[in-house]
């Protein structure tokens, strides 16, 4: 009976102290999907396996070690092989992995099934930032950090969701199936959300699926999971999971949004308004690696305020920022930036800094080559 | 031949009888072994592979 009740006890505060890790968010969280709530079931039903047997295995250890020592005069036991127990003890390791396959792979089976849903959403991890493009909605949109530098230089108090802040969240609708298709430009990056149970690689060149349906509004914030170079840590996700009716809305004003944004092609820019719209374009994607004030960190970042190659270079300036530059770490903006914003930006780096070349590089010239 | 297969068995699990083993190595051909054992290595493989195909309905 005594006994009993110690087991009893001891099971009850395990049980207690695996509620205290999860309230403290020491362990993995239930999530907010069905999926995520199946996960993290799987995880502890394994992990009170694993402790079981733990329990088990030191148990008999102890004890022997205990009971039969060699002050109290134990003799070892001199034999070869007993294969009974040799086939008892490789047995039931067996069985275990089986029974724990089983569920495990049900889930798996689930997570890979993105079948029937009713919103694709492309993701693709570049150095260093995510792009979301809703497929067939016209609707897509870098995703930057948005801590301000000098936080992460440590001039300025670090804010709430510090480094898991970024300009433009993920908005997605909650209980519709969404499917996600990932992919990379340069590297490999991981698309990583604790509370959607979604780890995904984004591989270059290939395309990569998951899916997820959420059940409560929220913010969820994650971040890149897998190296990919200096910025690695300042590239967070963050999903605004919000009402169906609300997303809906949402969505129809990004396409107004997206469709003015097309009319801005053919109109002809004065120059003030490409500077300021080139300054905002500049600070999320370009200043990085080549600075705030354009100075560069060479050797792998070149300055752009007084490059001479640049400043006399109308038509190479063009090509690099619209098609990179092969074995260096400049990507080709081509697709992620719209025509608008690559004619602001090429405009505003032959103006700021005293690269006074009085360039207005005009949206439409930039179409054009973008057709070619 | 039963005797064989029983070893080869035995081998899939990694425990063997040391009397079994001593009368295997009488036998002196290690070559009814390695048939078997390829033979039956197909044949689990072929079994996993069904198993998996009808959990995938």
């Amino acid at each position: 009976m005594r006994t009993l009740l110690v087991w009893l006890a001891g099971g009850l505060a395990l049980v207690g102290s695996s509620q205290v890790a999860l309230a403290r968010g020491w362990n993995m969280p239930v999530g907010v999907t069905d999926l995520s709530g199946e996960i993290y079931s799987l995880h502890m039903i394994i992990f009170w396996i694993c402790v079981v047997i733990g329990v088990v295995v030191f148990g008999v250890m102890f004890y022997s070690l205990f009971r039969y020592r060699h002050s109290q005069g134990a003799k070892a036991a001199n034999f070869h092989e007993n294969t009974t127990v040799e086939i008892i003890w490789t047995t039931v390791p067996l069985l275990i992995l089986v029974g724990m396959a089983v569920p495990a792979t049900a889930t798996l089976q689930k997570i890979y099934d993105p079948s029937d849903a009713e919103l694709d959403v492309m993701i693709t991890g570049q150095q260093w930032r995510w792009r979301y493009e809703y497929l067939g909605e016209d609707v897509a949109f870098n995703s930057n950090l948005a801590t301000p530098r000098a936080q992460i230089r440590g001039e300025e108090e670090r804010g709430e969701h510090y480094l898991l802040e970024v300009d433009e969240p993920l908005v997605l609708p909650i209980n519709r199936k969404v499917r996600f298709l990932f992919t990379s430009d340069d590297v490999l990056h991981a698309w990583w959300v604790p509370e959607l149970a979604v780890k995904q690689d984004t591989v270059p060149g290939f395309v990569t699926e998951n899916w997820v349906q959420i059940n409560e509004p929220g913010i969820y914030r994650g971040q890149c999971a897998e190296l990919c170079g200096v910025d690695h840590g300042f590239m967070p996700v963050v999903v605004h999971a919000v009402e169906e009716d609300e997303f809906d809305a949402w969505l129809v004003e990004r396409q107004e949004m997206a469709a003015e944004e097309a009319m801005g092609v053919d109109r002809d820019w004065e120059m003030d308004e490409l500077m300021e719209r080139g300054e905002g374009v500049y600070g999320s994607i370009c200043a990085s690696c080549h600075q705030p004030e354009g100075q560069g960190a060479p050797p792998a970042f070149p300055a752009l305020a007084g490059n001479e190659e640049l400043i006399a270079g109308i038509e190479w300036h063009k090509d690099v920022v619209i098609n990179g530059v092969s074995g260096t770490a400049m990507p080709a903006f081509r697709t992620t930036l719209n025509p608008v914003e690559l004619a602001a930006v090429i405009t505003y780096t032959r103006n700021a800094w005293g690269n006074d070349t009085g360039d207005a590089v005009q949206p439409a010239e930039i179409a054009e080559r973008l057709a070619q | 031949m039963w005797g064989v297969i029983k070893s080869v068995l035995a081998a899939f699990l990694g425990v063997q009888r040391d009397q079994q083993r001593r009368e295997d190595f009488e036998r002196g051909s290690p070559l009814a072994f390695i048939v078997t054992g390829i033979v039956m290595g197909v044949l689990l493989v072929a079994i996993i592979a069904l198993v998996a195909f009808l959990a995938a309905g």
